[in-house]
């Protein structure tokens, strides 16, 4: 830590937090300009996020075996009806992942600025998505459902609740590349946005794969 | 709030600021030791507490000064065990073999400066920090928020131990110095490789596990309670209702967690064994294979603690025949210990004879655990106290081993002295002698439960005999307990005025990690990134002047080793 306080250090770690959801790779935050006289191989971020997929799924097959247990055992399942609003963002977060590769193709066509239109879409589309998913939860509290009624409404309430916050992870690595001045690092542009995109794509894959639990499952 | 003054301050050099340097560091090594400070303090604190409760055994009356002040309801007890088991299992088993050692020692031996991510590293450590703060305060607050501040210390653990996971395995993957190829690796580092992935997949299990108990407590949800077990059962089901989704859940975790804690002290001991012994390990790639096989069997054998615990699992037989194919890649690794020591000028110290006694217990541990494998004698024959000599044998004592042996062979390159060698022999045979005192009987007092005495006399007998075998155990472990204080005197000795160690390399050994000064510089291997040309295990290679090549030697380097020695 070359002629700093050690202030910076903790602000970063600060920002790292802000991540959550195992989402570590979201692009290079962790770079340091310091102590390293090596290039860092960006090879890490991708490897990390192929990882962190593969715990994130853990996580998630944990909940829906334990799903798939009570609902096969149980002799008095109450069946929740998802609110159809969920369709709705269904469609806004699939939509979001064509305005990602959109964004990425533009970038490789060095087209900053069309990459920039494109990133910023795809937030807002994330933002829509999670804000849609609480109209959702609203809707089922006005209906009385709260995610202590009954076995199913809990699944709902902790499926979408771990679902937003991880895609919240990737909202933030989305604001990340788009913030973040890329002139220093040892992360491209356009690797990062390809990192994100993994994540993305992922949180994509996993709503529909959730949405077909609860959807087959009710 | 960290006031670093020293602005002239060269990187990571030690001058700097308490807080900048060993608080906030994100080197590498300080965080593994950091890990291992953590590690000894929780076993002096879990040791207290096993003192406790067998004095608590044997003589029910005695009121102990602090815990007579917490009130001595039966929870007190039943707290202590579970805060014993979670420390020792959490903080020590896990946490100093993968995260402490690993830490420091990963990045040298594969030649990498630091780990993938600092940053995420020096978090996971403080959030481990936080756990054990959490873990501790349980015991001394009201019960129910008690539980629900342990579940959520486990969960904070679960994600230090998934960005720890994340980070070992991303550093070996991409991190590894040039000419360090996958054959090329040490064991330690295969050991912690496969761990992280083991570590990875059910760390994530436990966490989801964690999040549905505590909206169960928060939330009023029913995902385990008992009461929503019973009605969805048929009515003869009720009399052993228990949840058995978390059973499911949480054993699918605990069961692999052994792994977890073993995985690492495989490695370890497999490269204590090759160095002590001055050979090269017997057939390293099926020891590779057996690491591996551990790892992918240990993940599968969840459903065998089904029926220890006397229920009726969704398949015996398959589970039955898991476990025993954990017998495989155990046995694989046992015989080439042995191969490797077969014949050897072996090296007797202190790290020598804590590997040997490794073995040792690994094998009376793992021969109980053949009886709990089977199925049907597991749920007959078997209680409590068997099931608990068995784990605390094959796992606690067998990993604590461990450990102690990875600390003798490290700590001349962590702190650049020796531990007192002679200390370290004596505290090794009373911990040697002592834990077979306490852990033998046990297995002796569980067949002993269940035998069937039919005549009251019979059963009179049996019961004195028990008491007399609980009063010997309590016996030893406090004999057991005492000889580590010879232990914590020969560290904290042997840490300011211990034996300086001048070379590099006092145990010949062949790892990049003695190829850098004692202890190693703040970037560890200076200006040149270092370069790999051989196996790990170049011992008695015939026409070399000294016994051993170092990984970092060139062909054409070793010819004149005949001459300089390294």
């Amino acid at each position: 830590m070359p002629g700093t306080t050690a202030t910076p250090d903790i602000e970063i770690i600060v920002e790292d937090i802000g991540g959550g959801g195992g989402d570590d790779g979201d692009g290079g935050s962790d770079d340091g300009k310091r102590r390293r006289k090596w290039p860092a191989s960006p090879k890490r971020y991708s490897t990390a996020i192929a990882i962190g997929i593969v715990a994130i799924l853990m996580f998630f097959m944990a909940l829906a075996s334990a799903f798939i247990v009570l609902r096969s055992s149980s002799r008095v399942w109450v069946t929740v009806h998802l609110p159809p609003v969920l369709w709705a963002n269904t469609c806004v977060l699939l939509a979001s992942s064509f305005t990602l590769e959109a964004a990425r193709r533009r970038l490789s066509l060095a087209d900053v600025r069309g990459f920039r239109k494109f990133w910023m879409f795809t937030t807002v589309l994330g933002f829509l998505f999670v804000a849609g998913q609480l109209v959702a939860w609203r809707q089922l509290v006005a209906q009385g459902i709260y995610i202590a009624s009954n076995q199913a409404s809990s699944f709902f309430y902790i499926f979408t609740g771990a679902h937003a916050v991880h895609l919240l992870g990737g909202v933030y690595a989305l604001l990340y590349v788009l913030a973040r001045k890329f002139k220093e690092t040892s992360v491209s542009r356009s690797t990062a946005a390809e990192i994100a995109s993994f994540y993305w794509h992922f949180m994509d894959g996993l709503w529909v794969f959730l949405l077909a639990l609860l959807y087959l499952g009710k | 709030m960290a006031t670093d003054h020293s602005g002239t301050n060269h990187d990571g050099s030690p001058h700097g600021g308490f807080l900048s340097h060993y608080v906030f560091s994100t080197d590498h090594k300080v965080i593994g030791l950091n890990y291992l400070w953590l590690a000894l303090f929780s076993v002096f604190l879990g040791m207290a507490m096993s003192l406790v409760m067998r004095i608590h055994l044997v003589w029910p009356g005695a009121h102990l000064p602090f815990f007579s002040g917490l009130g001595d309801s039966p929870e007190r007890y039943a707290a202590l065990t579970t805060l014993h088991g979670s420390l020792m299992v959490f903080l020590v088993l896990t946490a100093a073999p993968q995260a402490g050692f690993g830490n420091y020692f990963l990045p040298l031996q594969i030649g990498a400066r630091e780990m993938a991510f600092p940053k995420l590293n020096l978090l996971a450590f403080w959030a481990t920090v936080a756990s054990f703060l959490g873990l501790t305060i349980t015991f001394l607050i009201p019960a129910y928020t008690a539980i629900t501040l342990w579940i959520v210390s486990v969960a904070i653990f679960c994600t230090a131990s998934l960005a720890n996971a994340l980070n070992f395995s991303v550093t070996v993957i991409d991190l590894r110095g040039q000419g360090m190829t996958l054959p090329r690796l040490p064991l330690t580092v295969w050991a912690w490789f496969i761990n992280a992935i083991l570590g990875m997949l059910i760390f994530s299990i436990l966490l989801a596990s964690c999040v549905c108990l505590l909206s169960d407590r928060l939330l009023s949800t029913h995902f385990f309670s008992v009461m929503n077990f019973v009605a969805n059962q048929p009515a003869g089901a009720i009399a052993t209702a228990v949840p058995v989704l978390w059973r499911r859940l949480f054993w699918f975790f605990a069961q692999a967690e052994v792994y977890v804690a073993m995985l690492p002290c495989f490695g370890l001991i497999t490269h204590l064994i090759s160095t002590f012994s001055r050979k090269p390990v017997w057939r390293e790639r099926f020891v590779v294979l057996a690491l591996c096989g551990v790892g992918v069997f240990g993940f599968c054998v969840w459903g065998q603690h089904m029926f220890s615990s006397g229920m009726n699992p969704f398949s015996p037989l398959v589970f039955s025949l898991l476990a025993s194919s954990l017998g495989v890649p155990a046995t694989i690794l046992l015989i080439s210990w042995i191969e490797t020591l077969w014949d050897a000028r072996v090296r007797l110290n202190t790290a020598m004879l804590f590997a040997l006694g490794f073995i040792s217990l690994f094998l009376s541990g793992g021969l109980s655990g053949i009886f709990l494998a089977r199925h049907d004698l597991a749920s007959a024959a078997v209680s409590e106290d068997f099931v608990t000599g068995h784990f605390h044998l094959v796992m606690g004592v067998a990993a604590a081993f461990a450990i102690l042996g990875a600390l003798f062979f490290w700590f001349p390159k962590m702190f650049g002295r020796r531990l007192n060698e002679s200390l370290g022999k004596i505290h090794f045979w009373l911990t040697f002698a002592g834990v077979y005192c306490v852990f033998m009987p046990m297995h002796w007092l569980g067949l002993m439960a269940h035998s069937r005495v039919s005549s009251a006399n019979g059963l009179a007998s049996v019961a004195a005999a028990g008491s007399s075998i609980r009063n010997f155990i309590t016996g030893a472990i406090l004999l057991t307990a005492l000889s580590q204080g010879l232990f914590l005197a020969n560290f904290l000795w042997s840490l300011f005025r211990g034996e300086r160690v001048l070379e590099n390399n006092p145990w010949r050994a062949t790892t990049l990690e003695w190829t850098v000064s004692s202890p190693p510089p703040a970037d560890d291997f200076g200006p040149s990134d270092p370069v790999v040309y051989r196996g790990a295990y170049e011992f008695s290679v015939p026409e070399v002047a000294e016994d051993f090549v170092p990984q970092h030697l060139a062909a054409g380097q070793v010819v004149k080793a005949r001459e300089s020695g390294e």
